[in-house]
């Protein structure tokens, strides 16, 4: 019996994966019922930085959940049917970012238990209430995008053919639940940026094209993650199968949006400099000669636009599995610092009310509670895509539509026997 | 393949119908809720006269005693500011009960609101706690609530005793303009900002008389006239929130 036991224990680099993954979970599990218990004060989260780690996290998974919506209406809507395998992988990563988010804003709020207030009690004038319903309708609709893969669970198929394959039919919805998916998205990835972009006590934030760049760099970011996600799950197991062409073209899109998002970030920093507004040029300098000159230059500019931009759109290094990975990753990393930047920048800048005084600045440095939660939600996030890869099939390109048909089928027949 | 384009076609048609219904309903509401507060009977005022101010802090520490308010938090702050002819000159920021409130645009739940007197409310049972209106206020005047305020208030019973329940943990606070003060001095017939027990803690404790109260839409009230007979400034006025504070600078401006 021992000696089954030990059999079974074979330890694997999916073991090892799993393992790791469940210590930085089982921390931040018990991280999380601290905050819960303890309360908000146990963070280092200020009435100057009320918004800090775990609002990055939520504004950034829900960036990077962004492929879902743009690839599904690519290949729904405006008849790119040939990336269909991509857009399945996406839709994947979407539902994990957005889950992910809700974990992010359950931790953050401060009345976790009131979370359904804002089904309830609408204030439609605020930008807030507007993404919490978009983004709770859209994590419904992600749900029943996704209902085709979760069908693949060998489980499943096995136990409750009939629920499977009635899953898999939802598929035959796609464009519908497509075009819900993109209005739900543009309203909520655009308006995330207007949260702040409508914040007229911080010059910072105050500006329109917060809404422009909050909704181009979750496209940009959320494409390339999701394609990162593709080619490294094939990389590490056979269970993912690709098909590199379909990769590669898409990378090449990613490579020409890049050129618009470094146009729009760029002009929209140095436009800031053409008028005096106090706040929002002290930010300004906070963001590109300040503490965060690193971030927005390196991470950001060089290392998120120009650097990947050029990997993607020179057909040799695109061509290269290894540097269009490297280019994917950056990007997908410079949209997670320009959320990081735009979020905490705007709040370290202090514009007192009091008239004549001098702009202060703060600062904020997440406490260990706020970064072990945070990690467990980074690691569940690689966690189910991880599993989602072993067993639901969610990268794999021999699967397309007609073959998902067929699949159907064979499951309906025993059914009706 | 034909039968799935018609079910597409009604379905986007369906989906049209659906968008339509629900920005009709959308439109429906937003007539309901106002982007600036409703003008009742009476419009609370408050004027400090930062000539008269001496930065004693009794305000601050009677406003903590009547609202029960954390130590650590303090609904009223007085700030020290720069000298004016050899004098310190303070200013005491409450809550500017803005007319157009950043809070109450902001808040996703609506437990930001306005009273129909110009009071700009927090309902404590409603918040979710997410932070927005902190965010959003340009004058600091909420404070989150971090901790459980637990155990004895210091201010109390010196400065005065509670009249309203302690907030819970998780909720942003703020400056009420002493609604409780209001609402139960108008029921007993008394006048706000004339009678004490009618007036916010902050002015009947102001030992020189620096803090006024009243209701704008009554011409005979104090704050009318001394703003009728004052200059006057309000806070971040750039930023069209149309506060109910109003500042009588330290050295009045001469008169041209």
């Amino acid at each position: 019996m021992f000696k089954k036991l030990r059999s079974k224990l074979v330890i694997t680099p999916w073991a090892i994966w799993l393992g790791l993954m469940g210590i930085i979970l089982l921390s931040g599990a018990i991280a999380g019922i601290m905050v819960f218990w303890k309360g908000l004060g146990i963070t280092n989260l200020t009435d100057r930085v009320p918004w800090g780690l775990w609002i990055t996290i939520d504004l950034s998974s829900i960036a990077l959940g962004a492929g879902a919506f743009s690839l599904c209406a690519g290949v729904y809507l405006f008849g790119l049917k040939r990336y269909q395998p991509i857009a399945r992988t996406a839709t994947f990563v979407g539902l994990i970012g957005y889950t992910m988010a809700t974990l992010a804003l359950i931790l953050d709020i401060g009345k976790p238990e009131r979370f359904w207030h804002s089904m309830v009690y609408w204030n439609t004038h605020s930008l807030l209430w507007e993404v919490t319903m978009c983004v709770i309708l859209y994590l419904t609709v992600l749900v029943f995008e996704a209902m085709p893969i979760l069908a693949n669970l060998e489980w499943l198929r096995k136990h409750l053919p009939k629920i499977a394959s009635l899953m898999e039919r939802v598929h035959h919805y796609a464009p519908i639940l497509a075009i819900i998916g993109l209005g739900l998205s543009s309203l909520h990835q655009s308006s995330l940026g207007a949260t702040y972009g409508v914040i007229k006590a911080r010059p910072f934030w105050f500006k329109p094209e917060m809404s422009v760049l909050f909704m181009f760099s979750a496209i940009v970011g959320g494409i390339s993650l999701t394609l990162f996600a593709t080619m490294l799950s094939s990389r590490l197991t056979n269970k993912a199968r690709i098909n590199d062409a379909l990769i590669e073209r898409v990378a090449q899109i990613v490579g020409y949006l890049l050129i618009g998002y470094f146009y729009f970030r760029a002009w929209d920093t140095l436009a800031t400099t053409y008028t005096y507004d106090p706040g929002r040029s002290e930010g300004l300098h906070f963001l590109t000669k300040g503490p965060f000159a690193f971030n927005f230059w390196i991470v950001e500019m060089l290392l998120g636009m120009i650097v990947p931009m050029i990997l993607l759109l020179y057909k040799p290094t695109r061509m290269n599995r290894f540097w269009r990975m490297v280019a994917l990753v950056l990007v997908a990393a410079g949209v997670v610092a320009f959320r990081w930047d735009t979020n905490i920048t705007g709040q370290l800048v202090l514009i007192s009310y009091i008239p004549g005084a001098a702009i202060t600045y703060t600062s904020y440095q997440p406490s260990w509670i706020e970064i072990l939660t945070g990690a467990a939600i980074i690691a569940y996030g690689f966690t189910a895509f991880s599993l989602g890869v072993k067993y639901l099939r969610v990268v794999d390109h021999s699967l397309i539509e007609e073959d998902h048909a067929k699949v159907k089928v064979e499951v309906v027949e025993p059914v009706t026997i | 393949m034909s039968e799935k384009n018609i079910n597409r076609r009604e379905f986007l048609k369906l989906t049209a119908v659906g968008i339509a219904v629900a920005a009709g309903t959308r439109a429906v509401t937003s007539t309901k809720a106002s982007s600036s507060a409703p003008k009742g009977k009476h419009q609370w005022a408050m004027v400090i006269d930062q000539s008269k101010c001496i930065g004693c802090g009794y305000c601050t520490l009677a406003c903590q005693a009547h609202n029960d308010v954390n130590p650590n938090i303090q609904w009223n702050k007085v700030n020290e500011g720069d000298m004016v002819a050899d004098k310190h000159v303070f200013l005491p920021r409450p809550c500017m009960h803005c007319e157009k409130a950043p809070c109450v645009e902001v808040c996703p739940v609506e437990a930001s609101y306005y009273r129909d007197d110009g009071i700009v409310m927090m309902d404590y049972e409603r918040c979710i706690g997410c932070r927005y209106c902190q965010i959003a206020c340009p004058y600091d005047a909420r404070s989150f609530n971090w901790e459980k305020f637990s155990g004895e208030n210091p201010a109390v019973p010196e400065w005065g005793t509670p009249e309203v329940e302690r907030r819970p943990r998780g909720v942003p606070e703020k400056c009420s303009f002493c609604y409780q003060r209001i609402d139960r001095g108008l029921a007993l017939g008394l006048k706000p900002g004339v009678d004490a027990d009618a007036s916010p803690a902050c002015v009947v404790v102001c030992p020189t008389g620096a803090r006024l109260f009243g209701d704008l839409n009554d011409p005979e009230s104090s704050v009318s006239k001394a703003l009728h007979e004052n200059p006057s400034f309000r806070l971040r006025e750039n930023l069209g929130t149309e506060p109910r504070v109003y500042y009588i600078p330290a050295v009045p401006a001469k008169e041209a």
